[in-house]
């Protein structure tokens, strides 16, 4: 581990109770994020991305979700072995997280103003007012406009894309040094999604934030990631840095997610992947993606490992085939 | 020119919407404010637009879901606005509309092929063993097994559902499908699976399509021909190659300068632009888009400008491209 590394997850496994069984739903992630860096999760529903966040977050309902083994270290703190009330010190604070629907994380019979103090007033102890005139910078910072009326507003007061600056208003309150965006501009209009991109990079940079990124769609993670592990069944099946992942997709399903993405910029065949992916219970032995893959072979009923690609050390693919 | 087989000219709704405590006000919402366009048989022309523009209103207007304020919309060249009942449910056959969400219009108590057959049922188009044979081969033209009929929503992913979503709007053999975000809850691979359905059925079919979408990629890839929306207004309109290469209108150009592709080279413009949408409640005089629009001048302030053609088979609403304008492009 550099120092360097605000979060640092290995052999992460996540498990989630189906009718009575436990299912490992994220199977052994391991990733690092440093200060200033942007780690993007993609996959499509039900790949783990979002368990992914919420083990790091310590937010897995209890009887439906657990961590079964692995390490997750934020900030030198290690999240396993600390007690519940170290973790939501931890929360709010040095760890912070953004979610895809701003309204369903807003309480609606609270003010703007109130939300976003409650974390300055408990982690940090700031009286009311102070908590306040904090809060009313935060917006300004945001820039939500005219702050300073708008903060004893409610949420349905606002946009989404205005809401969603809310919620970034209320990650930075204690100046976290992670933060954990999952979904942060799919309900939002194209261009407000760029804007609220936009606010998220500039203030990224000026605060050294270290994000994980979680989104299904490629052309944000191209926009905005330095890095990019995508994921299927629970897997991570390539991880690389963006350039060198947009110019060799390596692994069978990136490839095919690329495909079958249509685009603004070009007129290209779309290729479909064939079938959906198996619910957890029906997952293949070995390889998850095989019953889908036109490459699948004999040996892909083994799980294969995430290995480099030759001559490209940090672009790593598990495939039998695509990394021979 | 082939006479089209959808003509809409002129198409107004204003909704009237009250709402406030303890004394409610009452505003007007123009969702669509003197929209016109056109689809030939066989095209799918797609509309694009953010929230709150109108595209929805128009589906549901122009199949009248809802009842417009004014304007016209023909039909295979009937009157579809002024059209008796009766004649109005012969046309319903050949209109049919396509929703985001099937899970939402499908009864989750009543079995597939129960869904499937009532619309034959109803219009006295097929019934017993004819019907049966029917729905099965609606099943299987949307790539479902023939067992789907006797099984119920929930047990279908997204995808399949609006396969199912799918096969019902084409039970009654319509010429024209209204699909409104048909695509939009799904993963990408299942898109583009839903995407090369739709096409397919298209061209076997020489079904036209409106298409509505707030994504470009899709619209880009599924149409022919795109109007953008902005505010109630058609804003721009022609061919997707030529509109999307080289988009005309200013909002247009904002619209794909935010689409993100997928290549590090070409991120998404970020360039710090202020300001959202206006509300539609109180829409800005003159351009509704000129309060965001970085090329704007006085004349845009005062006057709405007028849909106009810019080049052959394009238009844009746009006093940039006014002829006699100094500052024309």
């Amino acid at each position: 581990m550099t120092t360097s590394d605000l979060l640092r997850v290995d052999g992460l496994t996540t498990q989630i109770q189906v009718g009575g069984t436990w299912y490992d739903a994220v199977r052994e992630v391991s990733f690092s994020v440093s200060g200033g860096e942007t780690l993007a999760l993609v996959g499509e529903s039900g790949c783990g991305k979002s368990l992914t966040a919420l083990s790091v977050m310590g937010l897995l309902a209890p009887k439906v979700g657990r961590v079964g083994a692995g390490s997750i270290v934020v900030d030198g703190t290690d999240m396993r072995a600390a007690t519940e009330s170290q973790r939501e010190a931890m929360r709010g604070d040095r760890l912070a997280m953004i979610f895809q629907e701003p309204m369903t994380s807003l309480n609606p019979v609270l003010t703007i103003g109130f939300q976003i103090a409650e974390a300055l007033r408990r982690h940090r102890g700031l009286s009311k007012a102070a908590a306040r005139e904090k809060a009313i910078a935060l917006l300004e910072r945001v820039r939500v406009p005219s702050a300073a009326e708008r903060i004893d507003a409610y949420p349905h007061q606002f946009s989404g894309g205005m809401r969603q600056r809310v919620m970034i208003a209320m990650a930075l309150a204690c100046s976290p040094r992670v933060l954990i965006a999952d979904e942060p501009t799919t309900a939002l209009d194209v261009t407000i999604q760029a804007q609220v991109l936009a606010l998220l990079a500039e203030i990224q940079r000026r605060e050294g934030l270290a994000v994980l990124l979680i989104t299904h769609n490629l052309g944000v993670v191209a926009s905005v990631a330095d890095r990019v592990m995508v994921m299927y069944g629970g897997d991570v099946v390539e991880s690389a840095p963006v350039r060198a992942f947009f110019a060799r997709p390596t692994h069978p399903y990136a490839e095919g997610l690329l495909q079958a993405m249509p685009r603004v910029d070009r007129v290209q065949e779309l290729a479909a992947i064939p079938g959906t992916v198996p619910t957890l219970s029906e997952m293949p032995k070995g390889c998850r993606f095989q019953g889908r893959c036109p490459l699948a072979e004999e040996r892909c009923r083994e799980r294969p490992p995430l290995v480099p690609l030759t001559g490209a050390p940090d672009h790593a693919v598990r495939c039998w085939v695509r990394a021979a | 020119m082939i006479a089209p087989l959808l003509e809409v000219e002129d198409l107004s709704k204003t909704f009237t919407i009250r709402r406030g405590f303890p004394v409610a006000k009452t505003s007007l919402v123009r969702a669509l404010d003197r929209v016109s366009f056109h689809v030939q048989r066989g095209e799918a022309l797609g509309i694009v637009g953010e929230s709150g523009c109108g595209k929805s209103t128009t589906a549901r207007v122009a199949l009248r879901l809802t009842e417009a304020d004014g304007g016209t919309v023909r039909f295979d060249g009937q009157d579809v606005l002024a059209a008796p009942a009766s004649a109005m449910r012969r046309l319903r056959r050949r209109m049919q509309i396509v929703f985001q969400d099937p899970a939402s219009s499908l009864d989750p108590r009543q079995r597939i092929g129960e869904a499937l057959g009532e619309p034959l049922r109803v219009h006295g188009l097929a019934r017993g063993a004819e019907l049966t044979e029917r729905v099965g081969a609606l099943l299987a033209e949307v790539g479902l097994p023939a067992t789907a009929a006797a099984r119920f929503p929930h047990e279908f992913s997204g995808g399949q559902r609006q396969r199912i979503g799918i096969a019902r709007a084409l039970a009654l053999g319509p010429d024209l499908i209204f699909a409104d975000e048909p695509v939009s809850a799904l993963d990408v691979s299942v898109q583009a699976q839903i995407l090369r359905l739709l096409d397919s059925l298209r061209q076997a079919r020489n079904l036209a399509f409106v298409f509505i979408s707030h994504d470009l990629g899709v619209v880009r890839h599924f149409c022919q021909r795109v109007s953008v929306m902005y505010l109630g207004r058609v804003v721009e309109t022609g061919p997707v190659g030529p509109l999307f290469e080289e988009p005309l209108h200013p909002y247009t150009q904002l619209l794909k300068a935010s689409s993100p592709v997928p290549d590090p080279e070409r991120p998404v413009a970020m360039a710090f632009q202020e300001g959202e949408p206006p509300s539609p409640l109180n829409p800005p005089g003159g351009c509704h888009f000129h309060p965001r629009c970085p090329r704007a001048f006085d004349r845009c302030r005062a006057e709405a400008p007028i849909l106009r053609e810019a080049a052959p088979g394009r238009a844009v609403a746009c006093h940039l491209y006014d002829a006699g304008f100094a500052g024309s492009p």
